[in-house]
């Protein structure tokens, strides 16, 4: 498998399928026991700040405030710019992800959804290049679910040069929104069963997508790979 | 009060139901709600006057009625006060070196494999020692009785904190492990921002139980040597059979405890109020 520079990749599988393990190991949070994995053509031995990543839970630090989980990152990826201008650049980002009402306040404050849009707005603050988020959205509410996608898409279009972004979920509809390439993961884990461009345009507008032939047409394709899937485990159990 | 809720362009009518139909019997005010809380005071309090009236006693009464006791409490204030000021010389050096101490080592314990196998087999058979058999020996060893109470109270205060701040950092979820080695933060930069909070619940029940060992520990060591101190006055009074004295100063020493327990639970739940 290979994911070029500049891509937003949805890795695609079922609960079990090890996509979060594949996610991990992409990080650096696990070691890799055999086969290999390279970023930019060097060994992935252990976390890095090239590596953001954002996981399904809320994994800010709840004892920080917004801001502060924010300017820790800035910190590391930053070390030589002062506090003060740290923290201005912590609120910026918070504020163009939509949280200039949370910057003073603590993750227990806030929502599902504004919590997530700050663990994004950390991954951001890294300034890592290639992005990792394990099923991001996977506990938000339908409508803060479907804001986020837009929110995601919209940095990610903006950003320049753009980041690479691996985004892993098990919700096919997202999967197809969201990515330029679908990799599906068999139920025997590690194992891809479909790798698929997904032809539609961008700047992706949901409402017309809905309606897309095309967009029917990879659903029925995903999901019929699934299927098969599914029914050769059973056959072999 | 009610709001409506529109539903098929139908208005329904909602109504909170009062909390006394909820629970039924509920008293409707707070001073009920005191009068709740004190009413084991109260019951306690008669039982006693009523006692020290109705048991036979000598001359001597072993349990002086109420009043007496608050007499002899009101005349022993200034002397009560300077024993205060004696007996929190000794625990406050004590028990902050203890917490000093505890959280720091606990916490560079807890993070490290290695460390807790090295340690931990020792302080399951050091830490449950009662730190009173140390008493005669410091006071032996030490060059001052103060020195040697301080001592005393740093043990006593020790291993609970220290047990405590180990068990917090042992129990720093996965997903805080993750996000410090994505930030890539130093390993003293990982102590102070990431485990040293997360473990603040434990390390504060830690320090609770460290303070209650810690006034115990300091009210006996004064029975050994003190001039001076709480525990000292209690024993000083009971050698007099002074009683309206001694159960005096029981109270208030059980008072100034609760004080600083208080003053503690105040304190953890400024630094906690993080935690949902």
């Amino acid at each position: 498998m290979h994911i070029p520079e500049g891509a937003l990749v949805s890795l695609l599988g079922a609960r079990g399928s090890g996509k979060t393990t594949l996610l991990r190991l992409a990080a650096g949070l696990n070691a890799v026991s055999s086969g290999r994995l390279t970023w930019n053509g060097v060994a992935v031995v252990g976390p890095s700040l090239q590596r953001g990543v954002v996981f399904q839970d809320y994994a800010l630090f709840p004892w920080l405030s917004v801001v502060d989980n924010i300017e820790i990152a800035i910190a590391k990826a930053k070390p030589t710019v002062r506090k003060a201008e740290r923290l201005v650049e912590a609120g910026q980002y918070l504020r163009d992800l939509g949280l200039e009402t949370a910057i003073g306040k603590y993750p227990g404050e806030l929502s599902g959804g504004m919590r997530q849009r700050a663990a994004i707005a950390r991954a951001l603050a890294l300034g890592s290049p290639l992005l990792l988020l394990d099923e991001p959205f996977g506990a938000l509410d339908p409508v803060n679910r479907a804001r986020l996608q837009d929110l995601l898409l919209e940095v990610w279009e903006l950003a320049r040069p753009r980041k690479t972004i691996v985004f892993v979920t098990h919700d096919v509809d997202e999967a197809i929104y969201l990515g330029d390439r679908l990799i599906v993961l068999g139920s025997s884990p590690g194992r891809v069963i479909a790798d698929l461009a997904v032809p539609l345009e961008r700047p992706r507008e949901r409402r017309s997508l809905l309606d897309s032939h095309s967009l029917h047409g990879l659903r029925e394709q995903v999901a019929a790979t699934l299927l098969e899937d599914t029914l050769q485990r059973l056959k072999a159990a | 009060m009610s709001d409506y809720i529109a539903l098929a362009k139908q208005e329904l009518s909602v109504t909170p139901i009062p909390a006394a139909s909820i629970e039924p019997g509920a008293a409707p005010g707070r001073l009920s709600h005191a009068l709740e809380s004190v009413s084991v005071w109260i019951v306690l309090l008669l039982f006693w006057a009523v006692a020290s009236v109705h048991l036979p006693q000598g001359e001597n009464p072993l349990l002086p009625s109420p009043v007496i006791t608050a007499q002899a409490l009101w005349e022993s204030l200034p002397d009560l006060w300077a024993g205060t000021l004696s007996s929190l010389a000794i625990l406050i050096p004590g028990f902050a070196l203890a917490t000093l101490l505890g959280v720091v080592s606990g916490l560079t314990v807890g993070t490290s494999s290695r460390l807790q196998r090295v340690f931990l087999p020792f302080a399951q058979v050091a830490g449950p020692v009662p730190p009173t058999v140390y008493i005669p020996y410091a006071i032996a060893i030490l060059p001052t009785f103060k020195l040697s109470a301080i001592f005393v109270v740093f043990i006593g205060a020790f291993w609970p904190i220290f047990q405590n701040s180990v068990a917090g950092a042992n129990a720093l979820e996965q997903r805080y492990r993750d996000n410090a080695r994505i930030l890539g933060l130093t390993r003293f930069e990982y102590q102070r921002r990431v485990v040293f909070p997360a473990a603040l619940p434990h390390i504060f029940t830690g320090m609770a139980v460290g303070l209650a060992f810690s006034f115990i520990l300091l009210t006996v060591a004064e029975l050994f040597g003190a001039n001076a101190g709480l525990g000292r006055f209690v024993q000083y009074y009971a050698d007099f059979a002074d009683y309206p004295r001694m159960v005096a100063g029981i109270l208030y020493t059980g008072l100034v405890t609760f004080l600083a327990m208080t003053l503690l639970d105040a304190v953890r739940r400024r630094a906690l109020f993080w935690l949902q």
